[in-house]
């Protein structure tokens, strides 16, 4: 004999309640947390970008005056501006020698560290403080030390009789940005080697034991497994390492303002020059700078991610 | 035999003393050329500029400790500390706020379109000041907050809003809902959750990025340079700047004004190395 | 020929307060199965480190056929080893993981893939060479760390507990092909597990560490008949020997063993072992297997009283859980049924010809003369 079993109708929810369900949340609520923090991101972000976009295709003039003009800044950019062409090759120059050091030099001293060097904690903070550094201490320090007369390296030049070599290491086009450039690789190379360093110790013991017994001395370990397993952290490094270069304006700033003669402009001082130190005064044309050279990085890193990734996962 | 061991095992043993050797010297190299120059800042702040270039590298004997009282008055910095200070300060705090709710909201509830905002939200990290930096001086100019603090303000709130939120909605996603739904059942308002769980227990996280979001603000050069031109408004960095391009030749003033900007971030550093260290370098490591 | 010698090895971790290993003396013959068996932290991995070269010797010396090793680097010891996480090479496929260590010692390409081959043919690898790690199940893993192992045809085998990361159906079939594999190959084998089952089924002897020190080493049935104290005596066998607190009197008719509950009549010892205890505690050692539910007037059985709190029937046996007359649990293993029930008081029968006694103060096994 079977019994019936009526079911009553759960009473539907009045609307405007809370949503049930454990990760759900009403409208308000949602619109509550999330509005402060999207209305930045639409009013200081989404909107200026746009905005630069904008701007790139018109003459912007003082007073808001803005005239439309098309492709030409991007042409006038890419066919007559000799400056921007200058400035790009600094910084792509900067920007590819320095990665590979910045990253290689960050393993380096992680290696350092985690063949069990004696004061590693203590050696790890120190190493890791011009990365807390503005660049406007940077880039002053090392000014001092680039000094011609009493600056420590040409000091030292001296002292060790290679007085010779002496140079005007920030007034001479041909050291200038290289002389920049290891500024720059003073403050980050302690970065590096923290995530490397974290990185190593993530490596699984048992592997480099498994190592060991198949005959790989320090060297060979470094080359055949360590490098190898280490792949994602340092392609991510190096992209991290390549969006900071390309986009360098404080440390050229403080140290050269891009002098002597251009040799070390690079891309976002230039855009600042032209925005803010021309003669004319219009938008426009550095936005279409702007506009350039982020479609530039965008497509050197996904080409870079594409010809260095790894095809399957590494899992450990 | 046990003899021929013995000496054998010292040789080995030299042997990997003199390899470690050029290791060590290295060690002592490269600290010395990372905290080196820190230390010659530090002596050439408690020394007048004649003695310094008198003796560029001499030991600060006679230490003008006065340099810094000085510094602050006369040579403004005190000015530009107080702007930084309030400028960072406020920055921080509202980013504290702001990012923790918009992170809570990401980490603990699903709706249509929370994977968009993600990724929107988070693209700011990644995105070239240079898109930005014009447009948003065109805005602050329009709304009249240009060469303004508050202006400020909100553009270093718009800059790590991204890196804020990328951080603590890491850090909340791994809180185990369990802990949400039984609040749930208690009778707790969205809000008191968010409040009463998320942040004690994320304090962690939180605390990670307010010392992060302030000294990357604390340094921050760029908009400061592009959005403040009056002197009393400038913050330290572009303080350090101004006073450089004037009295290029006073490096002894000049190193006095970077200690007072380096002195905050050592301090935090010194207590807070480890989670400096730990915030800095999160998501870099696969 | 591998014969390995392990001397008074001696291992103290920096800043630790005690010994990780204790004075371990042992010899492996050639092409034995030795297994150190013991709970997690009684130093059996930090020995087989040490032997591997993984791990600095503290003191002490270990040698393969009479040579010490001591002071030779690890990839000279001609010592292969299996890591409890396979260590397989994650970025490479299996057939780079098999060649590695021989392309690292300049082995010639075609023997190196002569031997590849031959390996993988063995362990039903042949399929898989192309593949990177990742990509296989954790027995097929398994068996790519056992292949790089095979394939340097070192004179030593080590493993460190290779089946605790496989289900229980797939360890129970891979404990046989490891063995297989070590007798068709004859290699010399140190083998660390924690589990006492695999000790039993697949060494030839076995050596039982407990705290860093050796216990107790010889053929399996040898340990689990004749264990050397009390530890050994509840490690191996499940459900673990039941020890009972007792007294040892001296009665006309021989040595008797009292609980509260019965008394029992021992054999087979040597008055002078005895002496010190009688009239005095003792342990009393039964396995649960030497309880029975009922007497069958066979004369070495005799009857022990307790209570009965659970009984477990598991088809094949059932376990009965019961508490003597001291309060102390003992359990027993009798037949595919039980006419017991929770809350009896019940009368087992005990083997008096399988009690074991020992020391209560030293834990140590008193030694029966026959």
């Amino acid at each position: 004999m079977s019994v019936e079993i009526t079911r009553t109708q759960p009473n539907p929810a009045p609307a405007g309640a809370s949503i049930v369900g454990s990760r759900q949340a009403s409208r308000a609520t949602i619109a509550a947390f999330l509005g402060p923090a999207l209305v930045i991101y639409a009013g200081f972000i989404f909107y200026p970008v746009l905005r630069t976009f904008y701007n790139s295709l018109h003459s912007v003039g003082p007073m808001n005056v803005t005239t439309f003009v098309g492709a030409q800044n991007f042409t006038q950019i890419l066919t007559h501006d000799h400056t921007f062409w200058r400035a790009v090759g600094n910084t792509v120059t900067f920007t590819l020698i320095g990665t590979v050091l910045d990253v290689l030099g960050g393993l380096l001293l992680a290696l350092c560290l985690f063949a069990r060097a004696p004061f590693a904690r203590l050696l790890r903070v120190v190493w890791f403080t011009p990365v807390l550094m503005s660049y406007v201490v940077v880039g002053i320090i090392w000014v001092w030390l680039y000094d011609y007369d009493w600056g420590l390296i040409n000091t030292i030049l001296r002292w060790l009789g290679l007085g010779a070599l002496e140079q005007s290491w920030l007034g001479d086009p041909h050291t200038a940005l290289w002389a920049v450039l290891v500024t720059h690789l003073w403050k980050w190379l302690g970065f590096n080697m923290i995530i490397c360093l974290a990185a190593l110790y993530a490596l699984p013991e048992e592997v480099l034991g498994a190592a060991e017994l198949d005959a790989c001395g320090w060297f060979a370990k470094l080359v055949y497994i360590i490098i190898p397993m280490l792949r994602p952290t340092l392609i991510n490094l190096l992209v991290l390492s390549f969006i900071g270069k390309m986009m360098l304006f404080d440390l050229v700033w403080i140290m050269t303002d891009g002098g002597p003669l251009w040799a070390t402009e690079t891309v976002s001082t230039y855009v600042y020059k032209r925005a803010f130190n021309w003669n004319t005064f219009d938008l426009g044309y550095p936005s279409a700078i702007a506009v350039l050279w982020s479609a530039m990085i965008v497509a050197f890193v996904v080409l870079m991610t594409r010809l260095l990734r790894q095809r399957d996962r590494l899992e450990f | 035999m046990a003899a021929r061991l013995g000496r054998h095992h010292a040789i080995e043993l030299w042997l990997g003393h003199l390899r470690r050797t050029p290791l060590l010297l290295f060690l002592i190299l490269y600290t010395v050329v990372t905290g080196g120059p820190f230390l010659w800042v530090a002596m050439m702040s408690i020394r007048t500029t004649p003695e310094i270039f008198n003796d560029p590298y001499g030991l600060p004997v006679p230490a003008h400790w006065g340099k810094f009282a000085d510094a602050w008055t006369i040579s403004k910095y005190g000015t530009y500390f107080w702007n930084s200070l309030i400028v960072v300060g406020c920055a921080v705090a509202l980013l504290t706020i702001i990012g923790s709710m918009a992170a809570h909201c990401l980490a603990r509830y699903r709706f249509r379109g929370s994977r968009f905002v993600r990724v929107a939200i988070l693209s700011g990290m990644i995105l070239p000041p240079q898109l930005l930096i014009l447009s948003l001086f065109q805005i602050l100019l329009q709304f009249g907050l240009y060469n303004s603090l508050p202006g400020l303000i909100i553009a270093y709130v718009s800059t790590q809003l991204a890196m804020t939120v990328y951080i603590l909605e890491g850090f909340f996603a791994q809180l185990p809902q369990d802990l949400f739904d039984a609040a749930r059942m208690d009778g707790y308002s969205e809000f008191e959750i968010f409040w009463r769980i998320t942040l004690p227990i994320g304090m962690p996280a939180v605390f990670t990025t307010i010392i992060l979001n302030f000294i990357i603000l604390w340094n921050e050069f760029l908009y400061a340079i592009v959005l403040l031109t009056d002197d009393d408004k400038r913050t330290l960095p572009l303080g350090i700047m101004h006073f450089m391009g004037a009295h290029q030749l006073d490096v002894g003033m000049i190193a006095t004004g970077l200690m007072i900007s380096i002195a905050p971030v050592i301090l935090m550093y010194a207590f807070f190395s480890d989670i400096l260290i730990k915030g800095m370098t999160a998501g870099a490591v696969r | 020929m591998a014969v390995v010698t392990i001397d008074k090895l001696r291992k103290r971790y920096d800043g630790a307060a005690e010994d990780s290993v204790k004075d371990m003396t042992l010899t492996v013959a050639d092409g034995e199965f030795m297994v150190l068996l013991g709970p997690s932290g009684c130093g059996k991995s930090s020995a087989l480190r040490m032997i591997a070269g993984l791990e600095s010797i503290t003191s002490g010396a270990v040698a393969i056929d009479g040579r010490p090793i001591n002071h030779v680097p690890a990839k000279d010891r001609d010592i292969a080893m299996v890591f409890q996480s396979y260590a397989l090479y994650p970025h490479m496929t299996v057939a780079e993981n098999l060649a590695f260590g021989l392309r690292r010692r300049s082995v010639p390409a075609p023997e190196i893939d002569r031997r590849v081959k031959d390996v993988a043919a063995r362990l039903g690898l042949a399929p898989y060479l192309a593949r990177k790690p990742h990509a296989l199940s954790g027995g097929q893993r398994q068996r790519v760390a056992l292949g790089r192992a095979i394939v340097r045809d070192p004179k030593v085998f080590l493993f460190d507990e290779p089946l605790s990361n496989l289900d229980a159906a797939l360890r129970v079939t891979t404990r046989n092909e490891l063995v297989k594999q070590q007798h068709e190959l004859g290699t010399t084998t140190i083998y660390v597990t924690h589990d006492q089952v695999e000790a039993m089924t697949m060494g030839d002897r076995i050596c039982i560490m407990d705290g860093g020190a050796v216990v107790q080493i010889g053929r399996p049935l040898e340990v689990y008949r004749n264990p050397a104290n009390t530890f050994v005596a509840r490690f191996l066998g499940n459900p673990p020997m039941n020890l009972l607190a007792a007294t040892l009197a001296w009665e006309e008719s021989g040595h008797v063993v009292r609980v509260p509950g019965g008394r029992y009549p021992v054999e087979g010892y040597a008055p002078e072992d005895l002496a010190r205890f009688i009239n005095g505690p003792v342990t009393l050692g039964v396995r649960p297997e030497d309880l029975y539910e009922s007497g069958s007037g066979a004369p070495h059985l005799a009857p022990i009283r307790t209570r009965v709190v659970t009984v477990e029937l598991l088809g094949a046996e059932t376990l009965l859980i019961l508490t003597a007359e001291t309060g102390e649990e003992i359990v027993a293993r009798i037949g595919r049924d039980s006419a017991s029930h929770p809350g009896d008081i019940a009368d087992l029968f005990l083997d008096t010809t399988k009690i074991h006694l020992f020391d209560p103060v030293t834990t140590k096994v008193i030694p029966r003369s026959r």
